[in-house]
């Protein structure tokens, strides 16, 4: 077994990895990704996460990820005066979001260095 | 000169037709989620009409996820954040499967029991099916009466602290005892009244006592395929017609008061852990029902008189196949949590 792909499983068996939301680990990277730029709430989530990676959050889809994402103690609601509530990143969620994020640097430097090395290009 | 009318308060006001459709949409969740997430999710709603009035991608995406919150609710996806509540949410499903899987079984095999009332069965496969079905019904009841043990302890202690606290197993407790009540004493009246069985309760006059089959068919007697033959029906009597019309209000009662009791009333984990243990039996038992069902319908289903298979009975199996994969997937997932998970 190689060392990333090693990494890899570890992280997804990890208790506080993302690897157990399956097709969620999606939205919930994006999620936990925005947060990590300061608390918002579901539209201001939904504008930036589709600003920095041009994907569209749809409601339910945000809310699914935002509900596990709050039971797993990754994320926070904080008190609001209106009904727009936000939410922020815990210590948990980001440690979280940091291994995940690690694992996805090391899948993406291989690929990017074989695509270099087999198909003449960088 | 008089005074102005006073403006009027925005909170008493109606709702306009966007926020009318937001409050539609949210409907798609359970009440539980609504009252945590429903006035945040409202208005991330609006702010996404403001953006984009229509959009059937959107709708059908919060339709999905409102399913996957009900499923979430019944603990079908084993996301629930609380062991416990995990726990019980899966026990309460899988008490309503059985129910749901018992209603149309139950309805099968007094058909063939009381078939065999009349005429022994010719064929092998209609013997061993009534068989397979009989043990596993037995067993089920056996493991019923077990279950109904923790349960009718607590809620005995509910009734007698009379805490505001324990109303809900209070109501629910009495939602059980009426809605059982009165399909034991209807199930009772009409079993006693058709001419059919005729035996006394404790004679055997075939496969099983006469009683048994008649109790059963009674109980069941809304499962019919006279339904889509309402000339045929208007032919029996009204009280017959009457019982077949409630006897379905008091089942549901009954499994809603008892779903319900799982839900509320204070379990420990060691009688969570028991039964998450007896929910697993009741699923192999179920299976063994369902498997005797199939033999019947496959290998006999053409056969005389109660022998024959009709349409009502292939959708019975249908409705036992899928209240049974319910039941299995809410047990295991009762299981995991009151168990923990595996060691590594």
């Amino acid at each position: 077994m190689t060392a990333m792909a090693g990494n890899a499983r570890r992280s997804a068996q990890e208790p506080d990895g993302l690897g157990r939301f399956g097709r969620y680990a999606g939205p919930a990277t994006l999620i936990l990704s925005s947060l990590a730029g300061g608390p918002k709430h579901g539209y201001a989530l939904t504008k930036d996460v589709e600003e920095f990676a041009g994907v569209r959050l749809a409601p339910g889809t945000l809310y699914e990820a935002l509900s596990r994402l709050e039971g797993q103690g990754l994320i926070e609601a904080l008190e609001s005066q209106d009904r727009r509530r936000p939410y922020r990143l815990t210590a948990a969620g980001a440690l979280a979001l940091r291994a995940h994020l690690d694992d996805q640097r090391r899948v993406a430097d291989v690929g990017l260095r074989r695509l270099a090395g087999g198909w003449g290009t960088s | 000169m008089t005074a102005p009318p006073p403006a009027p308060d925005p909170a008493c006001a109606p709702p306009d037709p966007v926020t009318r459709r937001a409050a539609r949409l949210v409907r798609w969740y359970p009440a539980s989620w609504r009252a945590r997430y429903g006035d945040e999710f409202t208005e991330l709603l609006l702010a996404e009409f403001a953006e984009r009035p229509r959009s059937w991608r959107r709708a059908a995406d919060v339709a999905r996820g409102g399913l996957v919150a009900r499923l979430t609710g019944a603990g079908l996806t084993g996301h629930l954040r609380e062991p416990s509540e995990q726990a019980r949410a899966g026990l309460a499903t899988a008490a309503c499967s059985l129910a749901a899987f018992l209603i149309v079984g139950v309805a099968m095999w007094a058909q063939l029991a009381i078939g065999w009332e009349w005429a022994a069965p010719g064929a092998g496969a209609a013997t061993a099916a009534l068989v397979a079905m009989s043990a596993a019904a037995a067993f089920l009841a056996v493991l019923a009466l077990l279950a109904a043990i923790p349960l009718t302890w607590s809620a005995a202690r509910a009734f007698k602290t009379k805490t505001n606290k324990e109303r809900p197993v209070r109501r629910s407790t009495l939602c059980a005892l009426l809605g059982s009540g009165l399909v034991v004493i209807g199930s009772r009246h009409f079993a006693n009244a058709w001419p059919g069985t005729g035996a006394h309760p404790a004679l055997p006059h075939g496969f099983l006592p006469a009683g048994v089959a008649a109790f059963s068919w009674a109980g069941t007697l809304s499962v019919s395929s006279y339904w889509a033959h309402p000339g045929a029906l208007a032919a029996f009597p009204a009280a017959e017609i009457a019982w077949m019309a409630v006897s379905p209000v008091a089942i549901v009662a009954a499994v809603v008061g008892v779903a319900g009791l799982v839900r509320r009333v204070g379990l420990s984990p060691r009688v969570l852990r028991y039964e998450a243990w007896l929910a697993s039996a009741a699923a192999a038992a179920m299976a063994v029902f369902l498997a005797g069902a199939c033999c019947w319908v496959l290998a006999e289903g053409s056969g005389p008189g109660l022998f024959h298979a009709g349409t009502i009975d292939i959708a019975s199996l249908a409705v036992m196949m899928l209240a049974l994969s319910t039941a299995q997937r809410a047990t295991a997932l009762a299981r995991k949590s009151v168990l923990g998970p595996p060691p590594r």
